[in-house]
């Protein structure tokens, strides 16, 4: 019984502080997001709030807290309530296993547990695409059930998008599983460890680096974001599926998004970039004597590697237009999908013939 | 050759890659142009047209004739003017009552042009936001306050003037003369 609960309440401790760790970055995105496109347009992004606006995310979280909570007239109440959570909660279940730092166990009264990750399943990258793919449903389903034709269409195009870009998505990481021969994503990470040669962007038989581009396009189309972000393109549709929502079910719209964008970063780092591996073989602080803070060392390799992908999307909205629906659909079947499957025919004939690089 | 090349350019998404330098290059040399409104502003131009106001000379009699060609030549009509004899002086005329409704000003600076006592003037206030657009629609009284507290300096009331004389365009002897 004991036993039992302790192991809850460590369970609970970790998923309380990954939890804690999205949110607090959610918050920073928001901000950085509007500084770095301000700062990429000539402008200074928020400025008011605080020094510099750094206390913005509190200020808009506080105001969409207080915010009247708008129902529309013949909406359908059940699902318009749980529309946000269905977006929400998917994009927040994929972080629990994401590896956020090394490999290791950790004995405290006779329970085994790993510090870094939630739990290591051995089915790790399946689990995250398969509730990503629900993800989809709480676009859907909000869009509907808001009774608005805006919020109609920019539920359709979401629901085409995000199964033509899954698709693409799970075929891209094939070629990285293949190498690894593992779906656990802690496993993947672990048998990038060594130079930076070995991340599979880089890794001998078969480099990655056409999978990883159709993965990072085909991520960002799947959040839906700026150039593919047609479900809630604002000069077409208002706001897409969230055009009728206000206040705390916005807020929730709101950070599913952004949960998502870090879970996306986090898969592409723990992918292709080896995750919490240094570029170099070991870490630094090791070498120095402090065997035990090791961890410090790769988490910040990991929030920098996570952080350039965020960076990336950043980046992308400040320079691209929007993509037309077809330009989108021909792009995400006729381009990414042949580039996927060949990538996995090509790395499966170059696992087969250096089968123990 | 032109074709590969086209499709070299297409697969290494080169023109995504130099509108991303662009962007990149614009983060790298930060120089904003925006202004802080309200805590810094910009330097207004010598000329420029902002709120309405109705002038006095020096010694607080108003300007104004109450001749109504500001009313003429104003093109949104914003402008409306009772005119009236001065009590006590009938071959003298004033505005009696006096309204400009500002929510339809264009800020055109007609008004000034015809006026021919110089009776109105351009201050260079612009922040009149109010919360009520009847705010907005001004009388005699708000506009001779605001003509007080942007033109501190009022010249000389002309003593040469013949009670029955009218004077034209001898104001503001500072600027150029309108041509006659």
């Amino acid at each position: 019984m004991t036993e039992l609960g302790l192991r809850f309440i460590l369970s609970l401790t970790q998923i309380a502080v990954v939890v804690l760790i999205v949110i607090v970055t959610v918050l920073i995105l928001t901000l950085a997001e509007r500084k770095v496109l301000g700062w990429m347009q000539d402008r200074m992004g928020p400025m008011e709030v605080g020094p510099y606006g750094i206390l913005q995310p509190f200020a808009d979280a506080i105001k969409l807290f207080f915010k009247e909570d708008i129902v529309p007239a013949g909406a359908n109440k059940f699902l318009f309530t749980a529309a946000p959570l269905l977006a929400l909660i998917p994009a927040f279940i994929g972080f629990a296993v994401i590896p956020w730092g090394p490999d290791w166990t950790v004995e405290l009264n006779g329970i085994v547990y790993k510090p870094f990750v939630i739990s290591d399943i051995n089915i790790g990258i399946l689990y995250i695409l398969a509730f990503a793919s629900l993800g989809a449903y709480g676009i859907i389903l909000g869009g509907w059930a808001s009774n608005s034709k805006y919020s109609l269409l920019g539920g359709l195009r979401s629901a085409a998008q995000v199964i033509s870009y899954e698709l693409n998505v799970g075929l891209a990481i094939i070629g990285v599983i293949i190498l690894a021969g593992s779906l656990s994503l802690v496993q993947i990470t672990n048998a990038q460890s060594g130079w930076f040669w070995h991340w599979y962007l880089f890794a001998f038989p078969a480099p990655q680096i056409f999978a990883f581009v159709v993965y990072v396009i085909s991520s960002v189309a799947e959040t839906n974001r700026v150039p593919f972000d047609l479900p809630e393109a604002e000069s077409e549709l208002v706001a897409g599926f969230f055009t009728e929502y206000s206040g705390l079910r916005f807020a929730f719209f709101y950070l599913a998004e952004y949960a998502n964008m870090i879970l996306v970063s986090c898969i592409a780092a723990a992918m292709f970039l080896g995750g919490w591996n240094a570029p170099y073989p070991g870490t630094i602080l090791d070498l120095l004597g402090f065997p035990s803070l090791a961890w410090i060392e790769n988490t910040m390799w990991f929030a920098a590697k996570t952080y350039f992908f965020l960076f990336l999307f950043f980046w992308l909205r400040a320079t691209l237009p929007r993509l037309r629906y077809d330009q989108l659909m021909r792009f995400g079947w006729k381009v990414m999908l042949p580039i996927a499957l060949a990538n996995i025919v090509v790395t499966s004939i170059a696992v087969y013939l250096f089968p123990n690089s | 050759m032109d074709r590969l090349k086209q499709w070299l350019k297409t697969i290494t998404l080169y023109e995504i890659v130099v509108g991303m330098k662009a962007t990149l290059s614009h983060l790298l040399n930060y120089n904003p142009v925006t202004l802080q409104y309200p805590h810094e502003k910009r330097t207004l131009p010598d000329n420029y047209r902002g709120m309405l106001a109705l002038l006095r000379y020096d010694d607080g009699t108003e300007k104004c004739v109450g001749c109504d060609l500001c009313e003429a030549a104003c093109p949104s009509r914003v402008i409306r003017v009772v005119s009236a004899e001065v009590p006590g002086e009938p071959t003298k005329r004033y505005a009696k009552e006096y309204y400009m409704d500002m929510t339809r000003c264009l800020f055109c600076g007609m008004c000034v042009d015809a006026c021919p006592v110089d009776a109105l003037g351009m201050t260079r206030e612009f922040e009149w936001a109010v919360y009520d657009k009847r705010q907005l629609h001004l009388n005699k009284q708000q506009l001779l306050a605001i003509g007080d507290r942007s033109f501190p300096v009022r010249e000389k009331r002309l003593e040469l003037q013949h009670p029955n004389t009218a004077f034209f365009n001898v104001a503001f002897k500072h600027v150029p003369q309108k041509p006659v």
